[in-house]
This record gives structure tokens, C-alpha cells and sequence, in this order.
């Protein structure tokens, strides 16, 4: 142990020496506060935008005057997607996202407004976020700091010297991981420490439950994910004859995983699952509310078919003598078919959203960055299924506000008179103000079980490299 | 070209046709390069595809109206049909016309914004708004990733090529030992690595070039008017690239420092001009410049007159929007008929009217934040040549942006036409349908002048970067 740690030590001491990477570990940290307080600002920024406007759109729902429930549902109101608090660490999806949804009858409205919109296309380089910087950039801090890590001592013939002595391949392996781990951990320490003070301290998140939790294992999957890299580029010095193949293998493989590979699996899965244009989709769900889902029962019929089994079933002989006003039952029950129709259509739609996707995950089970990446999106709540399930809760809760109206209408109104009957304001007041929650981190992180596995696996390999190699080595190789 | 030149090449020639990883390398770049192209094109067709599913709707929806004014109306739908067909009073928000972006044909080669943006709309005389905000479908994970077009080829990959050619072109020498005897000939080491340099841009480039052209000339004719400029920038825009990238190889072999140092500042350079610069400068844009669009969401929201039965507020909403359009009064029966229908045309119109300063003001903030972050670009030349792709082919923000002013137009021009028939109580005849309105889109001015500056400013740069290289190797 006590070797270990003069191996570690003796590491520390050469590394601070080159000026390039000492220089290049400021760059990064800088990159890191630059990233994070920007994070911030613009975290801070949305959240008073988004608190403020949703607060004006839920006081016009409540001062909207007497009105017809119906005219009511259509004046709908308005969801704005909530900025997560860990967000600010990473904005995954958040500017290709749609930040806006109008709620009203019938229809059921897309989100509006993707951030990424109102800029140039330099936005697709991507944004400076922490999970930027430790995803890409940290890993090539990585590299530079550790290519030399076997084959600057093979290099300078010390490498023979420190066997002649008595030190095992492996104390010298991992005293120099134990070392690039060490300085690793100081130049995140801040960020480290930042995230904890954040979800600790008093700031209350509505949004995301467990915040505290979600912190530790983001510190815990980037640790394992920075180990990896060090772990690997160690192992790599370790079998390269020169520092330039190793560094050479280092950068092509860093390349290949975080640049090439998530692009072109992306985009393959793009040709593979191809989505229909907007204009397809809905002219698809209009056809089938009109016709019905097996194209075989129009609306008159499923008209029809209502009213005879509400006439049946209250044993009158026509509308007007029922005790409510068919309109409204009429009106509910076609919103259903529509819902249904809707339902259909938007699941199959999600279906190939998943298929995309899923094809990224399976893909991350050979590239760690990608894993990494989904598993921080998924923790900051800027994933793909924070995202779907926000909008599950937003439609649920447009469907409750049309239900509550037309149950209202049928309830208080007659039949043919619409605009006889006006609901006031104590009608708006039953419907809650939205708000909404994440699922919680347990719950995502199980439909990331592909992107787990990926680590443990890469970790399992990693181990088993340097173990091998360690045991094989021999020092007159170099 | 002397004989040592010659010479110099022969061997350069030698060794890089034994070099069988670079070769591979070559091989790869080559093949991604395929793909790209043949992605962009799939992409593009797609679209391509959907401009003309829509077109063909179109072209029905009016088909039936026009033989509704021949046929018998023997049935009620018939009938129906040409009431939507002649009457405005109810053709206003019936019609609906298509305004389309038609890809360029290079669009395919750098998609820029036009997975993010809508390039089709259907407008009616509604409010205009109402009508605006849609999003197209996509996957939001594919967004975040981006294109694996020809342009991110050139711009990511082909800086990587030339590092991995270059970074030891001198350093190699001295570690292999084979330095000593290269000094003691008779030219100098300047010119030899000069001449090594130029022997791998011509390769590189070269295959940057025949990627280019193979794109060129598979997406669409050269030749053809509305292409030609955009190929011959496309082919120069390559060449400045790849100088920028062998100027600054150059500067950085010029400080003979050994291999590995060599290759971390390439790789350095290559993350500060692709990631760092701007990333941040994104970031930066975002937090200086904060954009709020839930102001026009609430532009969507379907509102209508409080009581559709209460005949004073129709008339009042109707002589309210009278004022601004002064031409639509004066018919004797303007208040007689269709009164609903008028007030509802009232209505939305002066919704449009009473938004159309937020959404111009909102325009004008997205226009100001880039022309900040505009002023950056040359920071990095990676930046400046994705913009200037983008620019070339029409698929970048300031199009999408003149695409929505010529829809606001377009929206007027359908509204005129429905309105002066509405409001004077005209119907809408047979020989109306050979003048519908029909959407235009002004070419940009002047776009040249800006992609030309941008490119020259990459030689500029390149130049520079270069004479430092020349003046510190000696």
C-alpha cells in the first residue's frame, strides 16, 4: 500500500511538471464554471418566465367570465414545460423539446416552440453544459494526462529499472490509476461539491422528487465513467510500444465513441424506423374519428347508437325528455372516440420513437459515452421519457378539464340551448392548477437497464485487460 | 517543379502507399462520405415526398370546387360542396393553401435547420397564428444529435485526416533518427516539409473534393441555374477548409517539438473550434440573450366573439376591423347577410392584427441574438464554414425566417381575396379559380456577398496562420 501511494505520488509530481496539462486541466475547470453558471443563469432565467406565465394563463382561466362550459373547454389554457432544477447540469433534450402546449376540446395540440429554433444552425455543435464538459472534454484531459503512462517509462528506460527493483507490473498500473484518479477527482471536486450543496440545501424542487438521490448517482455514474476512461488509457500505454501509437489508439477511439458512433447509430435508425410527416398523422387520426377506428362506423352511427342506448336505458322516447342535456353526454362521448383514436395513433408514433431510441441504447452496450449520456439526461429529467411522460400527465389533464365541462353542461344545461346556460367562476375553480412531478429516478432508471449493464460491463472489462496484461507483461518487451 | 521536388515526392509517394492505416483511414473517410450523401438525399426525398402528398391534396381540394360550378347538384353533398365553393362566407376558412419550401437541391448535403423547422403550411384565411405554430414530427433525441450529412464530413472528420497525416511530419524524422541526415542535405527543412505537406493536401483534398463532387453531382445539376453558385462555393469553401487546417498543421510542426506534444495541440485545437467555441458561444447566447416564447403561445388560443347570437357585438367587430380596412365597406348590404361569418372574418383578422407586434418584436429578438453570435464566427473556422453550408444550400435560420415573412404575405393575399367578395357580397365565380392567390417567396438579397466575405475571411485566416508557420520553421 505504502509503494502504491509512492507510485501514485511520484505520478502526481511528473504530471504537474508538464505545463501543457496542468494548463489544460485550468482550461476544463474553467470550462466547467463557465458551463454550470450558465446553467444556472438560464435555469433561473425559464423558471421565473415559466412560473410567471403559467400563474397569468391559470388567472385568465379563472377570470374568464360566464361563459358556456363548452366555449370554456375550447378557451382551454396553456402547460408550460417545467424547467428541472438538475437541468442546469445538463440539458439534454431541453432545446429540441417543445416548451409549450395549448389545452382545448377535441384537439389535441402538439408542443410548440423548440428552443433550438430560434438559432442558427450552430446550435446542433451543441451547447456548453457540465455533462458536456465531463462526457467529451474530460475524457480527453484523460488521455492526454495518461498516453504516456507505461511508454514514457519504457520510453526513458526507467521502466526496467522500476521492475529491477521489485515492483509488480500491477502496483505500478494501479498506483498510476490510484494517481490520474486523485488528480481527476480535485479538478471536479468543485462541481462535485456544487451539486451537493444544490440538492441539499433548501431549494425546494417541486418537480423532481428525489433530488438528493439523483445527485449521488450522477456523481456515481460519471466517477465510474472517468474511471473507465482512465482505466483504459493506462491499459493502452501499457500494451503501446511508443507514446505516439498510444496516444494515436487513445484519440481514434475517443473519436469513434463520442463524435461518430452516436451519430451514425442515430441516424441509421432514422432510415430504419422512419417517422410519418405531421400532415400524414393527422390526416390518419382524422380519418379514423370520422369513420371509427375499423373505418366502419361513421359518427352518425355511433350517434345513433348512443342515443338509443340512453333512451333505452332512462325509457323515454326522445332526447329532450331526458333529465340532462344529451349534448353534453353526446359531446363527452365523442371527445372519448377521439381520445381513442388519438391514443391509438400517438402510441404507434411513440412505438418508433422507441424503436429509434432503443437502437441507441443496445448500441451503448459497446460505447460507454453513450450510456453515460442517457443515464444523465435520464437523472437531470431532460430524457426522452421525462419528456413523454410529462406529456402523458399534460394530456391526462386536458381530458379531466373537457370531462369536468361537458359533465357540467350535460348536468346544468337543456337540450338545444347553448347558449342559454353559462357556469361561472366556482366551475373554473374545480379544476386544480397543473402541476406536475418526474417520475422518480427508480422508476427511469429501470427503463435504462441496457445503459447499466453497458457500465458494469465495460467495467468488468476493464478489469479483466489489466489484470491479463499485467500478468503477461514483460518488461523487456519495451 | 525541380528535381528534388520530384524526388521528395517519389518518396513521400512510397511511403504512403505502404502505409496501410492510412490508407484505411483514407478508405473510411471515403466510405462515411458515401453514406452522407446518400443519408442527406433519403432525408431530403422524404421531405421531397411529403411537399408533394400535400400538393396533390391540394390540387384536389380545388379540382372539386371548380367542377362543382358544372355538375348538376343532384346531391346534398353535392350541393355542399359548391357552397364552400362559391360562397365566401364559408370559402374564407375553408380553402386551404399550401406554402411550401422546396429544398434546394444541395440541401441534402447540409440538412442545417430544416429538420427543426416546418417547410410546409396549409393557410386558410383563419388567423394567421392559429396557423403558425405547429411543429413538424420528430424525434427529439435525433434533433439533439444531428445529421450525418456531407458537412459534418467535411467539418468534423477531414480536420481529424489532415491532423493524423501531419502532426509528425517533422517530429517523426527526429525520433525514427532520420533527422541527421535529412539536415545534411542540401534543402533546406523548411521545403521539405513543404513539399511532404503539399503532397498530403493534394491527397486529402483531393478526396475532400471527389466526395464533393460525387454529392454535387448526384443531388442535383450542376449546371443548373439556382445550382451553379452553390457548387462552386461548396468546392471552394472545401479548398479554404482544408488550407485553414494544413496552415495550422504547419504552424504547430513549425515549433519542431516532438510528436505527442504535436498531436494534443491539434486535438486541442480541433475541441476549441468544433466543441468549446461553440458550445459556448451557444450558451452565451442563450443566457444574454433570454427568449421567452410562451408570450406567443397564448396567440394559439381559439377564441371567438363572446355571443355568436348577440347581432350588436357582431356589428360592432365588423365595423371595428372596417377601420383598418377601409376598402371592404361601403357594399349597401354590408350588415344584411352573412353576418356571422363576417364577424368571425372580423374577428380573427384583428386578432392578427393585435399580435403582429409581439410576433415581429419576437422575430426581431431571434434576429439580434444571432447577429451577435455572428460576429464570433470567425473565432472558429469550423463554425463559420457549417453556417456558410447552411447559407449555400437554404437551410439556414435567416431562410426560415424570410419563409415566414412570405407566409405572413401569403396570409394576406388569401385574406384579400376572400374578404373583398365577403364583405361587397360577391360570390365566388368559376373564372375566380384561374387567379386564386398563389405563394411566392422573394429570393434573398444580396446572400452572396456575405458567403464570399466568409470564405475569404477562412483564406485570410488560413494565410496568416501559414506565413507565422513559415517565418517560425526558417
Amino acid at each position: 500500500m505504502r509503494q502504491l501511494l509512492f507510485i501514485a505520488r511520484k505520478e502526481i509530481k511528473v504530471a504537474l511538471r508538464e505545463k501543457l496539462v496542468v494548463s489544460l486541466g485550468i482550461v476544463t475547470l474553467l470550462l466547467l464554471g463557465v458551463a454550470l453558471y450558465a446553467g444556472y443563469v438560464s435555469y433561473q432565467q425559464q423558471k421565473e418566465i415559466i412560473t410567471e406565465t403559467q400563474a397569468e394563463k391559470r388567472k385568465e382561466w379563472l377570470n374568464q367570465g360566464d361563459k358556456h362550459p363548452h366555449i370554456a373547454a375550447h378557451y382551454g389554457t396553456f402547460i408550460f414545460k417545467p424547467k428541472t432544477v438538475l437541468s442546469l447540469f445538463d440539458f439534454g433534450l431541453d432545446a429540441y423539446t417543445g416548451t409549450s402546449v395549448y389545452l382545448e376540446a377535441h384537439y389535441q395540440h402538439g408542443f410548440m416552440f423548440r428552443p433550438a429554433q430560434d438559432h442558427t444552425s450552430m446550435i446542433r455543435f451543441g451547447e456548453l453544459s457540465a455533462a458536456l464538459v465531463l462526457q467529451v472534454l474530460a475524457p480527453l484531459l484523460i488521455i492526454f494526462l495518461a498516453f504516456g503512462a507505461f511508454t514514457r517509462e519504457r520510453e526513458s528506460g526507467t521502466l526496467k529499472l522500476l521492475m529491477s527493483q521489485g515492483i509488480s507490473f500491477r502496483l505500478l498500473t494501479w498506483g498510476k490509476i490510484v494517481a490520474y484518479s486523485i488528480m481527476l477527482a480535485i479538478v471536479l471536486l468543485p462541481i462535485v461539491v456544487g451539486i451537493f450543496i444544490l440538492s441539499f440545501s433548501g431549494i425546494r424542487q417541486e418537480v423532481i422528487p428525489d433530488i438528493a438521490f439523483r445527485a449521488v448517482l450522477l456523481v456515481l455514474i460519471y466517477g465510474v465513467y472517468l474511471f473507465l476512461f482512465i482505466s483504459f488509457s493506462v491499459w493502452i500505454s501499457l500494451r503501446s510500444a511508443t507514446g505516439r501509437n498510444a496516444l494515436l489508439t487513445l484519440l481514434t477511439g475517443w473519436m469513434f465513441f463520442a463524435v461518430l458512433m452516436p451519430k451514425t447509430v442515430t441516424n441509421f435508425s432514422e432510415s430504419l424506423y422512419s417517422l410519418p410527416s405531421m400532415r400524414e398523422f393527422k390526416a390518419r387520426i382524422q380519418e379514423d374519428k370520422v369513420n371509427g377506428l375499423d373505418g366502419k362506423t361513421p359518427r352518425s352511427v355511433r350517434r345513433a347508437r348512443l342515443e338509443k342506448e340512453y333512451l333505452e336505458k332512462y325509457q323515454v322516447d326522445s332526447v329532450e325528455q331526458l333529465p340532462f342535456n344529451f349534448e353534453g353526454v353526446s359531446m363527452q362521448a365523442g371527445e372519448e372516440h377521439g381520445n381513442k383514436v388519438y391514443d391509438h395513433h400517438l402510441h404507434k408514433l411513440r412505438e418508433i420513437f422507441h424503436q429509434q431510441n432503443r437502437l441507441r441504447s443496445i448500441a451503448s452496450l459497446f460505447n460507454p459515452f453513450l450510456a453515460v449520456q442517457h443515464l444523465s439526461m435520464a437523472l437531470s429529467g431532460t430524457d426522452m421519457y421525462t419528456f413523454i411522460h410529462f406529456e402523458k400527465a399534460v394530456e391526462h389533464y386536458r381530458r379531466e378539464l373537457v370531462r369536468k365541462m361537458n359533465g357540467d353542461m350535460a348536468e346544468n344545461s337543456r337540450y338545444g340551448e347553448f347558449y342559454g346556460y353559462k357556469a361561472q367562476r366556482d366551475l373554473w375553480q374545480e379544476i386544480d392548477d397543473f402541476a406536475y412531478q418526474t417520475p422518480t429516478a427508480a422508476e427511469l432508471l429501470q427503463l435504462y437497464h441496457l445503459e447499466i449493464l453497458s457500465l458494469l460491463m465495460w467495467t468488468a472489462l476493464v478489469f479483466v485487460l489489466l489484470n491479463y496484461s499485467n500478468r503477461k507483461m514483460k518488461p523487456l518487451h519495451g | 517543379m525541380d528535381r528534388t521536388t520530384k524526388t521528395l515526392i517519389h518518396y513521400e509517394w512510397k511511403s504512403f502507399i505502404r502505409n496501410r492505416f492510412q490508407l484505411l483511414m483514407l478508405a473510411a473517410a471515403f466510405a462515411f462520405g458515401i453514406y452522407a450523401i446518400y443519408y442527406g438525399q433519403s432525408e431530403i426525398n422524404m421531405q421531397r415526398q411529403t411537399i408533394e402528398a400535400v400538393t396533390a391534396l391540394e390540387k384536389k381540394e380545388f379540382f372539386e370546387y371548380k367542377t362543382s360550378f358544372q355538375e348538376e347538384l343532384s346531391t346534398l353533398e353535392a350541393e355542399q360542396t359548391h357552397d364552400i365553393a362559391s360562397r365566401p362566407a364559408y370559402a374564407w376558412f375553408r380553402h386551404g393553401y399550401h406554402a411550401i419550401l422546396p429544398p434546394h437541391d444541395y440541401a441534402s448535403l447540409a440538412i442545417g435547420q430544416r429538420d427543426l423547422f416546418r417547410y410546409y403550411y396549409r393557410l386558410t384565411g383563419m388567423s394567421l397564428h392559429y396557423q403558425l405554430f405547429e411543429n413538424e414530427l420528430a424525434n427529439p433525441v435525433n434533433l439533439m444529435t444531428g445529421n450525418f450529412d456531407l458537412s459534418f464530413i467535411l467539418i468534423y472528420l477531414f480536420p481529424l485526416l489532415i491532423i493524423a497525416f501531419c502532426y509528425s511530419l517533422f517530429s517523426a524524422e527526429r525520433e525514427n533518427g532520420t533527422l541527421a541526415l535529412l539536415q545534411i542535405q542540401s534543402v533546406t527543412i523548411r521545403k521539405i516539409i513543404l513539399v511532404r505537406l503539399a503532397f498530403y493536401f493534394t491527397v486529402v483534398t483531393g478526396l475532400a473534393l471527389l466526395i464533393s463532387s460525387i454529392g454535387l453531382l448526384t443531388s442535383g445539376n450542376p449546371l443548373a441555374e439556382q445550382n451553379r453558385l452553390p457548387a462552386v462555393a461548396w468546392i471552394t469553401g472545401v479548398l479554404a477548409y482544408c488550407i485553414f487546417w494544413f496552415a495550422l498543421m504547419f504552424l504547430i510542426v513549425s515549433f519542431r517539438k516532438n510528436s505527442s506534444f504535436n498531436a494534443i495541440v491539434a486535438a486541442g485545437c480541433w475541441l476549441v473550434f468544433l466543441i468549446v467555441v461553440p458550445a459556448l458561444l451557444n450558451v452565451l447566447v442563450t443566457t444574454k440573450f433570454p427568449l421567452s416564447s410562451t408570450t406567443l403561445a397564448g396567440l394559439m388560443r381559439r377564441t371567438s366573439l363572446e355571443n355568436e347570437n348577440d347581432e350588436e357585438e357582431a356589428r360592432e367587430v365588423i365595423m371595428e376591423f372596417l377601420e383598418h380596412k377601409p376598402k371592404l365597406a361601403g357594399s349597401d348590404s354590408l350588415l344584411n347577410n352573412d353576418l356571422l361569418s363576417k364577424a368571425y372574418a372580423a374577428f380573427t383578422s384583428l386578432k392578427d392584427l393585435n399580435s403582429k407586434e409581439e410576433v415581429d418584436s419576437y422575430t426581431a429578438q431571434v434576429i439580434r441574438r444571432n447577429e451577435w453570435s455572428s460576429r464570433f464566427y470567425w473565432l472558429s473556422p469550423a463554425v463559420n464554414m457549417q453556417n456558410l453550408h447552411a447559407q449555400m444550400v437554404k437551410t439556414d435560420l435567416r431562410t426560415f425566417l424570410r419563409f415566414h415573412e412570405a407566409l405572413a404575405n401569403f396570409h394576406g393575399d388569401i385574406t384579400d381575396f376572400y374578404f373583398s367578395r365577403l364583405f361587397w357580397n360577391k360570390p365566388i365565380l368559376r373564372e375566380d379559380y384561374s387567379h386564386l392567390p398563389v405563394f411566392e417567396m422573394p429570393e434573398a438579397q444580396d446572400r452572396w456577398g456575405a458567403i464570399w466575405t466568409a470564405i475569404g475571411k477562412i483564406m485570410l485566416m488560413a494565410v496568416f496562420v501559414y506565413l507565422t508557420g513559415y517565418i517560425k520553421m526558417k
